[in-house]
């Protein structure tokens, strides 16, 4: 059965312009210890014809999760406009929210998204190259799409955690004043931000 | 007798397998084949009863529906109780819910709100033992124990009191048990199976009392189910598809002896379901007839596939009532009302019926203390014939009732503190909820949330806990009662947008949804005129009123061909069950490059076009990286720049290991972040936070939970630390806020305000009166029976709380960082008690206890270190694998100094001299460090050293003899190197 129901996802920060981060208020449920962690994603349909132009806006684990109701909120940020065919800028779109645990996925949010211009000029005589900072985008938040799938929540292939990573004896204490470090910091964010390109670089 | 067809009592067409009345008459459940899951639905009875409430629409129909099964479900049965509802299915499983009482119905999430489940009904337990379909499952009378059967040939008593423990497993049928039924008496069960057999099996024991064969000779075995029956005055058991003379029966079996002489004849099919009615009956008396006092008997009622159902009193040779072709298809199951007038069918067909009889057909119901009578002039004083009320009081005749006793009063007891936690978590919600409203609590979800990196970058967050699900019940009904419509997006954007925003946020959900689509294409709308007012900035545009009309008659039109994302919402994405493209970094480095060029490309544009986020979007570029997590928790930032550290993130396990951990410490990180100031040093102090959650270790799993501020008793608010070690829990209150804790296997300290430093033992024993710090603690740390204090002030203390010895007294940390802008970077506490501080000048220092003296251990600008170059004394297999503090706090150094040494050319004396003298310094540091492990190591490799390099001094050999061979306990291998040198 499944161990974790989505309760609510309530859609923060809708409408916005194009280029503000996603936000979800993600509410769900969990009725047993979860022994490894949920892996969230937000996919951005980049045009309805192919999957070819779904952007994975970001994926986060979250964790750890105990028995009981949790909430979370997921912000990602907005697509790469470069990523999206000019033809599929304005208009009717979709972003999916999808769960999986353990590398299976059991739930997926829907949500129709309509990009549009708030100017009347700009509505009248879309550019030809769509102008992205003057896109205004809409969630339709009122009526997601819940598809929900059967995955094995069982842990029937226990791993061994790596038996070395157990020194609690030893903490770090960081400098304020430590720049270069803290740029380094950034470059792991870059990194991060490197997987998830290549992640839909994957897709195309 | 009356007979009612509830057509709203349905799965959508899909089979009903299980019926069953909730104990107190005003529900029921069903159990059956769900969507593409097993389902479970409760539904109201008075709407079956009354047909005023059936017509009314504020009477819900529907209670609560559960999908959680993955298969179909076979069985559902509420205890006696009414507090639990046991359910089994296809999915081996067996799951028991329990009411939750918060108020107000819930959705199910993207449901479109027509599900509304009225109760909350929450699986408590899910019992896996079985390895095939559960067929049936039976509470025990008062609930002690439940039985399950299974078509693995197997019955699976559970410990009802403390789920899910398992009692027994009953094995000896030879194919599918597909039925159970309890002797009402409590010493008996009963199980049929498609092996031809009935088994009765004893309580006392669990062993088998008989089998019974002859009966179900002729049987072929395709029932689905064979629900057998035990008559509540335990006279009878009646099993489900027996055969007499090739007709398919009933068989009634005897307690005394379990004789088969009778059965149920008539039903043209194999009989599925038997059930009998809980009462027993009295023929009425009648007015001026002769008041002869007749037998009680009972009611049987016997459902088949036939798709007939047929009433009997055992006092009657002919069947009540038989009522024909009731169904399409086969008889599922059967359930009386707890009264016995009243009677559920349910069948394969999907459908159930209701059979309402009245006294005068049935007789006059016993009361439960005449059939407690009936029970005891039969069978003596038994635990299960008797009511709680008399059982209290009862002269105990048996063990059986000693052990009840005892249970009930061990129950009480776990109630009585049950509901003293649950009032505890109750507070701790509403604490949680007063404090700060849910509201604020949600607008501020996002900043407080933590975030942290696991080792390989990825972002993970730990969710917020707003309900534990341990009591069953939530307290927090804020989501339940909240619609999942666009409204609750409104009131939440209202909460988070700016006033300008507003506007928008009413006009726009219209735009989007609420209107008919239209064949219009997006062109035409594009192209309609209109008087709007134009405003350069995409927000100012939105909110001015023009903004409306427009839209909402161009977004419909782009709802039509949507059809075209339907794919997408119902279909895996592929990438999405793969694990991320992690292993991939390096064919990719050229994309990615591809990738930061487009972004530079986009850039200029996005700046151009004035947008204040468009800097914010681009992805890799560096400085918009920084401002697009502005929002973000500063904890993160910290988190990050300890990822940054180059030197620690593969060497030191404790930084991934910070990583794993929740939030807490990571926030107790940023505040050791040490910036002191030459005069007088001020070390930052952790500040109060509400909730922190701290790994101890990982193996043992041992982790620690403060929640601050939990309860107010009179005005005084206290604060909770709970530790958990592998499952086994404690927890006790503190009566100030705590502000950071540690722990080690041994012992659990924390640092409250007040400057007040509390021991426990790992189980939870306070080990000392609170020790009163002398300045505000800064950082905690413990290892094993050694507890680190260092104060605000930088001082530092260590405890043996074991040994109730101080190891360290009051120590400044003023001779260390005396440097102007050093910081500490590290802390570190050995097993012997020794503190170590590792400095941002790369230098680490002990404390030695014995000489009260810091000590160097480590300088990563050494030059010794740079140039020493002792490979060829290495062992070949050991190559560094020496493990211990000295190796924590000098890092990776060592393997880069050699490599280092490599390089430069020195002259060989020089090398010479300087490895021998970092050897030296490397085995007096483990000296030091009490790390036997690493001083073996170091000193194997510095007498390798001289033996292999022969430096020209005798002495030094000798020397190294005579101070170190003489060391006490000396491992036996280092004799054998002796002996060769």
């Amino acid at each position: 059965m499944a161990k974790v129901q989505v309760n609510n996802v309530v859609v923060l920060d809708n409408p916005s312009p194009f280029y503000n981060p996603f936000q979800f208020e993600i509410t769900f449920e969990c009725i047993e210890d979860l022994s490894e962690d949920l892996e969230w994603k937000i996919i951005y349909v980049g045009s309805a014809e192919s999957e070819e132009y779904d952007q994975v806006l970001d994926s986060v684990l979250v964790g750890p999760v105990p028995a009981g109701r949790h909430m979370f909120v997921f912000q990602a940020d907005a697509p790469n406009p470069g990523l999206i065919p000019d033809a599929d800028a304005v208009g009717v779109t979709v972003v999916l929210i999808t769960c999986t645990y353990r590398g299976q996925e059991f739930i997926r949010v829907g949500y129709y998204v309509n990009n549009e211009y708030t100017e009347t000029e700009l509505r009248e005589n879309p550019p030809v190259k769509p102008d992205f900072s003057k896109l205004q985008r809409n969630i339709l938040a009122s009526n997601p799409r819940v598809t929900r799938f059967h995955i094995n929540w069982e842990d029937n292939t226990e791993k061994l955690e790596d038996a070395e990573s157990s020194n609690p004896n030893l903490q770090s204490l960081l400098a304020t004043d430590a720049l270069p470090s803290a740029s380094k910091g950034w470059s792991t964010s870059e990194n991060s931000l490197n997987v998830m390109l290549e992640s839909h670089m994957d897709c195309m | 007798m009356k007979l009612l067809k509830p057509t709203w009592v349905n799965h959508n067409g899909k089979p009903i397998f299980s019926v069953d009345i909730h104990p107190d008459g005003t529900k029921f459940a069903t159990g059956g084949q769900g969507q593409d899951s097993g389902k479970v639905v409760i539904w109201n009875m008075s709407p079956v009863l009354q047909e005023d409430d059936e017509k009314d629409e504020n009477i819900p129909k529907m209670l609560c529906q559960m999908d959680n099964h993955l298969a179909c479900v076979n069985c559902v049965r509420w205890s006696n109780s009414g507090m639990y509802l046991a359910s089994g299915g296809d999915d081996k499983l067996i799951m028991v819910w329990k009411r939750a009482t918060y108020i107000g119905p819930s959705t199910v999430f993207g449901s479109s709100g027509k599900l509304a489940n009225v109760e909350q009904w929450r699986c408590v337990s899910i019992l896996r033992s079985h390895s095939g379909d559960v067929m049936d499952v039976a509470w025990s009378p008062h609930d002690a124990w439940l039985a399950s059967c299974s078509v693995d040939n197997t019955v699976v008593i559970w410990n009802a009191v403390k789920f899910p423990e398992i009692l027994a497993t009953l094995r000896g049928h030879s194919g599918l048990v597909k039925g159970l039924t309890w002797d009402p008496v409590g010493k008996y069960i009963a199980s049929q199976a498609d092996d031809r057999s009935l088994k009765v099996w004893r309580t006392l024991d669990w062993q088998l009392e008989t089998s019974i064969t002859k009966p179900f000779d002729e049987c072929g075995g395709t029932t689905h189910v064979l629900r057998l029956s035990w008559s509540p005055d335990g006279h009878y058991l009646v099993s489900a598809h027996a055969m007499n003379n090739s007709g398919p029966t009933a068989q009634i079996i005897e307690r005394e002896g379990w004789k088969t002489n009778m059965d149920f004849v008539g039903h043209r099919k194999a009989v599925t379901v038997v059930k009998f009615n809980p009462k027993i009956f009295k023929k009425k008396q009648k007015n001026g007839s002769s008041a002869k006092p007749s037998c009680p008997y009972c009611c049987c009622a016997v459902g088949s596939k036939d798709r007939s159902l047929s009433v009997w009193l055992t006092c009657l040779k002919r069947p009540l009532v038989v009522i024909h072709e009731l169904f399409d298809k086969s008889i599922m199951d059967i359930s009386w009302t707890l009264n016995g007038l009243g009677i559920l069918v349910c069948s394969m067909d999907g459908s159930v019926a209701f059979l309402d009889f009245s006294q005068d057909e049935l007789g006059d119901p016993l009361s439960e203390e005449e059939k407690s009578r009936i029970h005891q002039s039969t069978y003596g004083k038994s635990l299960a014939i008797m009511t709680e009320a008399q059982l209290s009081t009862a002269v105990i005749e048996n063990p059986e009732m000693l052990k009840y006793q005892r249970r009930q009063q061990q129950q009480q007891l776990d109630q009585k503190s049950a509901t003293a936690r649950e009032t505890g978590s109750a507070a701790s919600v509403t604490s949680v909820v007063n404090g700060e409203s849910l509201e604020d609590i949600r607008k501020n979800l996002l900043k407080k949330q933590v975030e942290t990196r696991t080792a390989d970058g990825r972002r993970r967050i730990t969710p917020l806990c707003i309900a534990q699900l341990d009591t069953g019940d939530f307290s927090t009904a804020f989501f339940n009662s909240i619609p999942l419509s666009g409204s609750l997006a409104g009131t939440m954007l209202s909460s988070h947008s700016s006033p300008q925003l507003l506007p928008l946020d009413s006009s726009t959900p219209n735009s989007f949804g609420a209107s008919k689509p239209s064949i219009e294409p997006m062109a035409a709308a594009g192209a309609r005129p209109a008087g709007d007012s134009v405003s350069k900035d995409s927000v100012n545009a939105t909110s001015t009123p023009a903004a409306s009309s427009p839209s909402v008659l161009t977004t419909p039109s782009k709802i039509e061909p949507m059809k075209a994302f339907d794919s997408r919402f119902t279909e895996r994405s592929k990438a999405t069950p793969a694990a991320p493209a992690l292993a991939s970094v390096a064919p990719t480095a050229v994309e990615r490059l591809k990738e930061q060029n487009l972004v530079k490309e986009l850039r200029p544009r996005d700046l151009l076009e004035s947008s204040s986020d468009s800097d914010e979007k681009v992805p890799v570029a560096k400085p918009s990286s920084l401002s697009k997590r502005k929002l973000e928790l500063e904890v993160e930032t910290v988190e990050k720049k300890k990822k940054g550290r180059p030197r620690k993130d593969s060497r030191l396990m404790p930084v991934s290991l910070s990583v794993q951990s929740p939030a807490a410490l990571t926030a107790e990180k940023d505040a050791m972040c040490l910036s002191v100031p030459t005069p007088a040093l001020k070390l930052p102090m952790p500040g109060p936070q509400r909730a922190f959650t701290l790994q101890v270790s990982s193996d043992p799993s041992m982790y620690i939970e403060v929640e601050n501020e939990v309860t107010a008793v009179g005005g005084v608010k206290l604060s909770r630390l709970k530790c958990n070690r592998e499952g086994k829990e404690w927890e006790t209150v503190l009566t100030s806020r705590i502000l950071t804790a540690a722990g080690s296997c041994d012992v659990v300290c924390v640092a409250c305000e007040k400057r007040m430093l509390s021991v426990f033992s790992s189980c939870g024993r306070r080990l000392l009166p609170p020790i009163l710090l002398p300045s505000p603690i800064s950082t905690l740390h413990c290892t094993g029976f050694y507890v680190m204090a260092l104060t605000a002030a930088a001082t530092l203390s260590v405890w043996d709380v074991h040994r109730q010895v101080v190891v360290v007294k009051e120590e400044s940390l003023h001779s260390i960082l005396a440097g102007s802008d050093m910081t500490v970077s590290q802390i570190l506490l050995t097993q012997h008690g020794i503190p170590v501080m590792n400095l941002s000048d790369g230098k680490a220092y002990c404390f030695n206890p014995s000489l009260s003296t810091w000590n160097l251990v480590s300088d990563k600008q050494d030059s010794l270190a740079q140039c020493a170059d002792f490979r060829s004394s290495l062992p070949p297999q050991e190559a560094m694998l020496c493990s211990g503090p000295l190796a924590i706090v000098q890092g990776r150094a060592s393997t880069s100094g050699r490599q280092a040494a490599r390089l430069f050319s020195v002259p060989h004396v020089v090398q010479q001299e300087t490895t021998l003298a970092y050897l030296e310094s490397q085995v007096a540091a483990a000296l030091t460090l009490q790390s036997s492990h690493e001083y073996r190591h170091w000193l194997l490799l510095y007498t390798r050293y001289l033996v292999n390099e022969g430096p020209a001094e005798e002495g030094t050999a000798e020397g190294v003899a005579a101070s170190h061979w003489a060391e006490p306990p000396l491992p036996a291998p280092l004799h054998r190197v002796s002996g060769t040198a």
